[in-house]
Formats: C-alpha cells, sequence, structure tokens
C-alpha cells in the first residue's frame, strides 16, 4: 500500500491562504481520488508559509477492474433482419467489445442493444500523473496573483513541486514547474535544495532542516513556548485567539523572543499599547500579578539564532511607536474633547447630507425624539455633541480602529458624566455582526440614531445598497438598530424612528412619505434575512404583515408566540381555516346584520366571535401575543371549523352572501391585527 | 554606513544586477510609484529594470521637524524589475547582505501587504519585509497599473531608506542619522520638516490648492484630447484618437501634481471621508486616461523596447 506526497513549494504565504489552500487541498484530493476510484487510509495536510503539502496513505497500488454495463442504439436500429447494422458496428468499435459480445437489453423505455464493458484498472501512479494538475489547478486562496510573463494566476508564485509515490516521483507539470524530489528547508537556516528519497521521510527530513510541516505541532510548540516565556517574565500571557492563529502561520519553526519597553509608556490607555502591539507587530501581550499589562511582550519570530540582538530591534520598533502614540494622546489633551466640535463642522459627513456636525445636530435631534425616561435631557444633549468628537483627534486618525474607545478616554479626563462617557464608546456599538450592542441606553439611543440617520440619509440621496455593492454599510446599520432592539436597552419604534428621521433631514429634497415606506421595506428585507433560519421566511412573513412597524421588540414578541404556537395542535386546522377566511374576505369590516344569520354553524360562529373579539383585542393591544393565540385557538377553532364544514358562503342571495363575508371579513381582520396567517405554509410534520 | 552609502550601495547593486540607474521625478511625488519610471513603464509588454531614489511626500506625515521618526518628505529606494525574475526575493535578500544584514543572525520575514494606489488605479500583492520587526521595505507584483492589467508582472521592491539607516546606524532619531561625514540628516533637513509641516498643515491656501486641482485635471483632458464626458461604468472617452496626437508625459505629469495638491488639501483638513473618495475618483480617472494614452503610445511606436530587447538577444 504505497504513501503519497504532494508538495508545492510557494514563496510566502498569508496565513489566511494556508488556511484556505490546505482546506481545499484536502478535499479536491479525496474527491478526485475517490472519483478515480483510488480508495486510501488517510488524508493529511500540512502547511507553512512556503508550501503546502499533501499526505495520502495506504493507496492501493492500482484502480480496481471493473465491469460496466454500456447501453447503446435502440434493438430495431442496431439489427436489420438479424444483421448487425453500421449503429452496432460503432457502438461495438467504442466500447472496444466484439460484435458477438452484443445482448439485448428490455426496459420500460423499450429494447436496447447493451455490452458489458471491461475496464482494467490503471496503475496509481498513471492516475495520479494525470489528476495531479487539475488537484493544484482546483487549491483555492482567497485572492490569485500572476508572476513572472503573466500567464499564470495563484496564491503566490510556484517554485518547486514534489511528487512522490513512496520512492518513485509522479511526473507532471503545473505552473510552468515539473514535479521532482527536490524541496527545500527553512529560507535562511537550510537554503539548499535537497532530495527526498521517499514520501515517508517528508516531516523527519524538513523538520532536521528548520521546518515543522504539521500545523498543530507548530501551534502546541508556540503555544507552550509562549506560556513559558511570560511566566518567566513573571506575568501571565493575554490569550489572543487572532494572534495565535496568524503567527503559527508566519513562521515555518516559531520561537518565541521577548521584548519590553519603557514603563512610562503604561501612561497611555491599554488599548492603545495593545493596538500598537497587536495590529502593528503582532506582538503578545503580557499582564502581571495585579491583571494590569507588564511593560513587557512576546514575539513569535522564524529565525532566532541573535534572540538578543531580535530583541533590541523589536524593542526600537516598539518604543518608536509607542513614542509616536503617546505624542498623539500628548497634543490631544492639550484641549478639550469638546473643542474638537466646531471642526467637525468643516468635516464633510456626506457632500449632500452635509458635514459631521450636521450629522451630530440631526442625531441629536432624533435621538431627543426616541428618548426614553432614565436617559435626562442633559445627558443626552452632552453625549451628542462630544460623541464624534474624536474623529478629530489624532490618535484616531493614526488608529482608527480605537474610535469611539479614545473618545471615552479623553471625555474621562475632561471630567464628563460617566454615563456621557460610556455612550460616547458604545455609540458606535455594534460594529459588527460579533460586536456586543451597547450596555446603556444612553449608547444605545446615540447608536439607533446615528444609524437610522445614515440609513434615511443615504436612501434619500439615492444611495441604496445595490446588489453586492453598500458602500455606506446601510445593510449593517440597519441589523445595528434591529440588534440594540432586541438585545440592548433601547427598544424602538420603527416607523415613528424612521418618520422623525426623515423629518429632521431638512438639507436634501425628497419624497417624505415614499422614502420612509422604502427604509421601511429595507428593514423589512433585513428582519426577514435575520429571522428566516431561526423561524422560517413564511412566519416571519406572517408576522410582518400584521406588525406594521411598530416597536421592534412587538415583532420579535410576536414572532415568539407564533413560533410557540406552531408547536399547537389547533395550529394547523387554524391556519388553514383563517387562511381560507382571509382569501373569501380579505379582512374588510363589512357590518354584519344578525337578521340575516342563519341558525346553527352560523349563528355559533358569530357568538363566538363576538364573546372573544373583545378579550383577543385586548389581549393582542397589551403584546400577550401567546395569550391571544390561545384565546384565538379556544374559542374560534371549532366554531370556524364547523362553519366551513356547514355553512356555503357564496350563496345566490346577495343579501346573505354579503352578510357572511361581512362575518368572515371582521374575524379575519381580527386575526390579522396578530399575525397574517394566510402567509403561512403548513407546519413541517418531522 | 552613512545615509549616502546606503544609497551608493543599493545603486552599485542594483547596477551590477543590470538594472539601469534613474533618478528621481522632479515634481512632488508621494512615492516611487509615481515616477514614470514605475507607473508608465510598468504598463504593457516592453521589459524594464530601473532603480532609482524618490524623495517622496507625505503632507499628513509631517511632525514639524519633533517627531524622531515621522517625516513629511522621506526617501525611499525604488527598484523594478519586469518581468520580476524568479528569484527576485532572493535578489532582494542579496541586496540586504550587501548592505550588511545577514538574514541568518536576524529575523527577516514576508508579511503579507497587498497594495493598492486608489489614485492610480494601481494594486498587486506581495509583503511588507520585516527585519527584526521593522518594516524595511515594500515587495509588490504589479496586477494593475491605470486600470490595465500588468502582463508582464513588474516586481517592485521599495526600501524605505531612513528606517533602514536607524536600524543599520542602531540610532533612534532620524535626525542623528549620519548622512555623510560630518553632516547629520537634520542638518540638512530638519528646518525643512518644520517649514513644510507648517505650510501642509496650516497655511497652504486651500483655496488655491482647490483650483490648481481643477485646473491641472483640465490640463490632462486637453493635452490627452480626453473628453469630460465619460462613457458607460465611468469609461474613457477620446476627442483625440491619434496615440501619437496626445501629449502623454505632459499629461501624466498634471495627474502627478493633482495627486499633490488632493494630498495638501488632506493635509489641511479640507476634505472629509466622502468627499476624499471622490477626488480619489478624479485622480483615478485621469490617471487611467494617461495610462491608457501611453499604451496606446508604446504600440503606435512599436513597443521600442521589446524590438530592442529582441536585437540584443540575437
Amino acid at each position: 500500500m504505497p504513501d503519497f506526497l504532494l508538495e508545492l513549494g510557494l514563496e510566502e504565504l498569508p496565513a489566511s491562504f494556508v488556511r484556505s489552500g490546505l482546506e481545499s487541498l484536502g478535499a479536491t484530493a479525496k474527491e478526485l481520488l475517490g472519483h478515480h476510484r483510488l480508495d486510501a487510509v488517510s488524508f493529511e495536510v500540512h502547511g507553512t508559509p512556503r508550501r503546502l503539502a499533501l499526505r495520502v496513505l495506504a493507496l492501493p497500488a492500482a484502480q480496481p477492474d471493473r465491469e460496466e454495463v454500456v447501453t447503446g442504439p435502440p434493438a430495431s436500429v442496431a439489427f436489420k433482419d438479424g444483421k448487425p447494422t453500421k449503429a452496432a458496428e460503432g457502438f461495438a468499435k467504442k466500447n472496444g467489445v466484439s460484435l458477438d459480445a452484443l445482448y439485448e437489453e428490455t426496459s420500460e423505455r423499450g429494447t436496447y442493444v447493451a455490452a458489458k464493458v471491461f475496464e482494467k484498472g490503471r496503475s496509481t501512479a498513471d492516475v495520479l500523473a494525470e489528476l495531479l494538475p487539475e488537484l493544484c489547478r482546483r487549491v483555492s486562496f482567497p485572492k490569485t496573483m500572476r508572476w513572472g510573463e503573466g500567464d499564470f494566476a495563484y496564491g503566490r508564485p510556484v517554485h518547486w513541486i514534489v511528487a512522490l509515490l513512496d520512492d518513485a516521483v509522479v511526473p507532471f507539470s503545473f505552473a510552468g514547474v515539473e514535479s521532482g524530489r527536490s524541496t527545500r528547508g527553512h529560507r535562511f537556516l537550510a537554503p539548499e535544495a535537497f532530495l527526498l528519497a521517499s514520501a515517508h521521510e517528508y516531516e523527519d527530513a524538513l523538520e532536521g532542516r528548520h521546518v515543522l510541516v504539521s500545523l498543530d505541532r507548530r501551534r502546541a510548540l508556540m503555544s507552550s513556548a509562549l506560556e513559558l516565556a511570560a511566566s518567566s517574565l513573571g506575568g501571565r500571557l493575554v490569550p489572543d485567539a487572532f494572534l495565535m492563529d496568524e503567527c503559527v502561520m508566519l513562521a515555518e519553526k516559531p520561537f518565541v523572543v521577548p521584548g519590553s519597553f519603557d514603563e512610562e509608556f503604561l501612561a497611555l490607555p491599554e488599548a492603545v499599547i495593545v493596538s500598537v502591539m497587536r495590529d502593528h507587530q503582532r506582538y503578545f501581550a503580557v499582564t502581571g500579578p495585579d491583571g494590569k499589562l507588564l511593560p513587557r511582550y512576546l514575539n513569535v519570530v522564524g529565525t532566532a539564532n541573535d534572540p538578543a540582538r531580535i530583541a533590541k530591534g523589536n524593542d526600537r520598533v516598539l518604543r518608536a511607536r509607542l513614542a509616536d502614540a503617546r505624542f498623539f494622546v500628548e497634543e490631544d489633551r492639550k484641549q478639550p474633547l469638546e473643542a474638537r466640535r466646531a471642526k467637525l463642522d468643516a468635516v464633510t459627513f456626506q457632500h449632500r447630507l452635509g458635514s459631521i456636525g450636521d450629522k451630530v445636530e440631526r442625531v441629536a435631534k432624533l435621538a431627543a425624539a426616541l428618548r426614553p425616561e432614565g436617559v435626562t435631557e442633559a445627558q443626552l444633549a452632552r453625549a451628542a455633541t462630544l460623541c464624534k468628537c474624536d474623529l478629530e483627534t489624532l490618535i484616531v486618525y493614526e488608529f482608527p480602529e480605537l474610535q469611539g474607545q479614545m473618545g471615552r478616554f479623553y471625555a474621562e479626563r475632561d471630567g464628563e458624566d460617566a454615563e456621557v462617557c460610556l455612550a460616547i464608546e458604545e455609540h458606535w456599538r455594534p460594529a459588527g455582526a460579533s460586536d456586543a450592542v451597547p450596555s446603556s441606553a444612553l449608547g444605545s439611543l446615540l447608536s439607533v440614531a446615528d444609524r437610522l440617520d445614515t440609513l434615511v440619509g443615504c436612501f434619500a440621496i439615492g444611495q441604496q445598497p445595490k446588489g453586492n455593492a453598500d458602500p455606506f454599510g446601510l445593510r449593517r446599520a440597519a441589523l445595528g438598530v434591529v440588534r440594540v432592539a432586541l438585545e440592548g436597552a433601547l427598544d424602538v419604534p420603527l416607523r415613528a424612528a424612521v418618520q422623525h428621521a426623515a423629518a429632521g433631514l431638512t438639507n436634501v429634497d425628497f419624497d417624505r412619505p415614499a422614502l420612509v415606506d422604502e427604509v421601511l421595506a429595507f428593514f423589512a428585507a433585513r428582519l426577514e434575512a435575520q429571522f428566516r433560519g431561526e423561524y422560517g421566511v413564511d412566519l416571519v412573513q406572517a408576522v410582518l404583515g400584521a406588525w406594521g412597524f411598530g416597536s421592534l421588540r412587538d415583532f420579535r414578541a410576536r414572532l415568539d408566540a407564533l413560533a410557540g404556537f406552531r408547536g399547537a395542535p389547533e395550529y394547523e386546522p387554524l391556519a388553514v381555516a383563517f387562511k381560507r377566511a382571509f382569501n373569501i374576505a380579505p379582512a374588510a369590516d363589512g357590518v354584519v346584520d344578525p337578521a340575516l344569520l342563519e341558525a346553527g354553524a352560523e349563528q355559533a360562529l358569530a357568538d363566538a366571535f363576538a364573546r372573544a373579539r373583545g378579550p383577543i383585542d385586548a389581549l393582542a393591544s397589551e403584546g400577550a401575543y401567546a395569550e391571544a393565540l390561545a384565546r384565538v385557538a379556544t374559542e374560534l377553532k371549532e366554531p370556524i371549523d364547523t362553519y366551513f364544514a356547514d355553512v356555503f358562503v357564496m350563496v345566490d342571495d346577495e343579501r346573505v352572501r354579503a352578510n357572511r363575508l361581512a362575518l368572515l371579513g371582521q374575524i379575519a381582520g381580527c386575526v390579522s391585527r396578530i399575525v397574517h396567517f394566510h402567509k403561512l405554509q403548513p407546519a413541517e410534520r418531522g | 554606513m552613512y545615509f549616502q552609502d546606503l544609497i551608493l550601495t543599493l545603486e552599485r547593486f542594483w547596477a551590477e544586477h543590470g538594472c539601469l540607474i534613474g533618478q528621481p521625478y522632479n515634481s512632488e511625488v508621494g512615492a516611487g510609484t509615481f515616477n514614470p519610471h514605475t507607473f508608465l513603464r510598468a504598463i504593457g509588454p516592453e521589459p524594464w529594470n530601473v532603480a532609482y531614489v524618490e524623495p517622496s511626500r507625505r503632507p499628513t506625515d509631517g511632525r514639524y521637524g519633533e517627531n524622531p521618526n515621522r517625516l513629511q518628505q522621506f526617501h525611499q529606494y525604488q527598484v523594478i524589475l519586469k518581468p520580476a525574475p524568479i528569484d527576485i526575493q532572493e535578489l532582494y535578500l542579496d541586496s540586504l547582505r550587501a548592505l550588511g544584514t545577514d538574514p541568518t543572525k536576524h529575523d527577516v520575514r514576508f508579511i503579507e501587504d497587498d497594495w493598492e494606489s486608489p489614485t492610480l488605479g494601481a494594486w498587486g500583492l506581495g509583503w511588507q519585509v520585516w527585519l527584526d520587526g521593522l518594516e524595511i521595505s515594500q515587495f509588490t507584483y504589479f496586477q494593475q497599473c491605470g486600470g490595465i492589467d500588468c502582463k508582464p508582472i513588474s516586481g517592485e521592491l521599495t526600501y524605505g531608506l531612513e528606517r533602514i539607516a536607524l536600524y543599520l546606524q542602531d540610532c533612534d532619531d532620524v535626525y542623528d542619522l549620519q548622512y555623510a561625514p560630518g553632516v547629520r540628516y537634520g542638518d540638512v533637513f530638519q528646518r525643512a520638516e518644520r517649514e513644510w509641516s507648517t505650510y501642509n498643515f496650516e497655511r497652504a491656501d486651500t483655496a488655491l490648492q482647490a483650483r490648481l486641482f481643477d485646473d491641472y485635471e483640465a490640463q490632462v483632458h486637453a493635452l490627452l484630447g480626453l473628453s469630460t464626458e465619460k462613457g458607460k461604468g465611468g469609461s474613457l472617452v477620446w476627442t483625440q484618437t491619434d496615440p501619437l496626437a496626445r501629449l502623454v508625459l505632459p499629461a501624466y505629469d498634471c495627474v502627478i501634481k493633482c495627486s499633490h495638491y488632493f494630498n495638501v488639501l488632506d493635509a489641511r483638513g479640507a476634505i472629509s471621508v466622502t468627499e476624499r473618495q471622490r477626488f480619489i475618483g478624479r485622480v483615478r480617472h485621469i490617471a487611467r486616461a494617461a495610462a491608457v494614452a501611453w499604451y496606446e503610445q508604446r504600440e503606435a511606436l512599436g513597443f521600442p523596447l521589446l524590438r530592442a530587447a529582441a536585437q540584443a538577444a540575437e
């Protein structure tokens, strides 16, 4: 059972390229080998910045032979008067069988000529040589590039290819490179090309040349070296999954080199120090016993013959970067944060929507209209004034990811109200799907107002998202509003809020009612996209129709009530009945004349509805949707079922017919205020 | 190693490796990429190997001569190898060795850093090169230039000369660098940094810069015979269709000036985030026009360097 090794030698791949490259290499290898009837015991992929490798263990020496039944032309065409025609000869020749071997097979489609075709399994080496170019081509990368003459696109330029089946080279060529047995060790520590005798010695031979091809081994080595280094500094490693994933891909064999910076830099906000270290230099931070940062860092490097020299160089880089950051903070602190407010008037938000200063004014007004109890007018006004001011600070110009955090830091130093400081930081949230929503009511209020203003403004000037293009992040903004309302500290009456936002937008000319509808439709689409996975698309639509863009929490309450009701035994018959009622009489509120009601099922339904209507309406307007739906089920299910079984609605007598439609219309109307049953699909039975 | 020896060593190294030793462009550029030696020569099929120093202006990076690491004008050493040879990384590492840096004694790494110049409509894939955590070079395989797909591919190596010198001289302050025997970097540039920072941040007349931007943009249209109307999808519309009747190099010079005035306006805080996109779009449009005009002109001339290379090969 031979083993196979494929190694692609490339110029330094980014971490994400190694990950996606290895994933696709493994999956495609399985698919292609399976397709070619070569079942292996196991597949392994290995990768470093300079190589992607595949090991396939215990392959068969050849494909199994196989016999296949091939169907040919209809018997009537293949044989005339018992003699084979050109069609039969052609079929036999194409499949490499003699005319004698043809036989007839009858199925529903008729009688056809068939042949049993024997195919000898090909040697694994031959099959590999044929499929390897495709395998290499199908390795996928987040981006590809061309190099040299520019004829070929790949993740990075290809330098060498090793393809060994045990000790034999599998010959093929890809990207202008011929496969062979020549590979290379560490770029600096073992730069010479060397020959691999067989696939089996791959990992060991490279380890001897300062390359750990196994990702897991590199990660384990790096992780324990980091922990050890941190504890020898008398501190603890600050865990960082992003840095772990990055660093394990940045060195063929990781070494940890500790470094340090002057204690005086610890006066900077920790977020700044960590940002500098992590985002610019990919250093791990270390905390002391008190949980505060130590003036130390851990650097994962690829060559460490002279750690002292490397640490010295890195210390210098970090010192310069921290000195820069300190300069920015000191400059920024020379005036209070508030002093930047006037500057925002000169910074364009969008040329038709005015300056950021204009936006801040609009946000303040909109937020005032949505202000909940517990947030004072003064707090709101102050937070609105200050929330964007840090955009004009040097530190945020340099480290945009610190916006909000630095605004809060400066506001705190200026002695601003604690709630206001917190809101400055939180109003940017949620920054993305994985970011938390603001924890405070004031932060939530500004977050929502800011996003609604952007949404309404961009729609007003025709900058709606189109296809994949969403340059202003409006989908994310809408989802942010929804998440703040549903997960955070502030409910949002959506229609009213959008109307307020549209009313506040005075520097652009547009059709306000049409715009409000358009923005609400956009929200409806976002809500559907957000919740269809959890609730099913029909359920979301049933709620959207009835909800009418009131409060977002009300939307969620209806969804939950309906989802709960969906499990009840009455659900399906009721859904069918109301769908029918709605289809016949779409919620028209006609007047019912009691005198025209027929005794029996119709009278019973009218009586039941008369009893139930008040309580259902009351429960629904309190938002007790589960109770309202339960009431619908207990009070109306039986009468309406009986009604549809016994009563014919569309009678010839016009007055009676109109009366029946009026009753059904009233019932449909009453229930439609909770959910639109007619949008629902029958529940799946499982 | 004196600052000027660093330059001389790189000049010697790349001259010995077949590069033409070019000169800085005589107008304000933000990077060596703007020099026609790179931006225009990277376009089209003609081979081109060049190396030169480029004093590069970044108005927003000015610190009044008070910051030990930041300058509004710094020096790049720019190398273009077209087509990029397959051993270009090794060549680059050899150039570090020529500077006395033995990679086995340091931590040298190639860290992903794709490059894009939105104003030039150019982008490429590649790395920043780290020497013990210090970014000393940008290494880029050009994929597109002026919106035109590059073929063959140019390899661009850009050395940050001040940074490398700080490293080699074990120095913490750029102004303390030894430029030449007896002359510090600060003696040459510190006052200039102060004046230019003041100009860029405080004194530059924004109305003038904006007007100059508009005027030079109009000049590009005039010199290239480029309509101010755009075609479908923002495409170029020509009023002059004879490639040899267009003044490509003067037009490209105006593109460079527009880009610089935009940078000054930006440093003066006169442009917002969204406004910035419009300015960038305007520069990109004329840069693309210059790139296309250059390609068509070279084509009309029969791609002279391609012929020269073929003759040399014979």
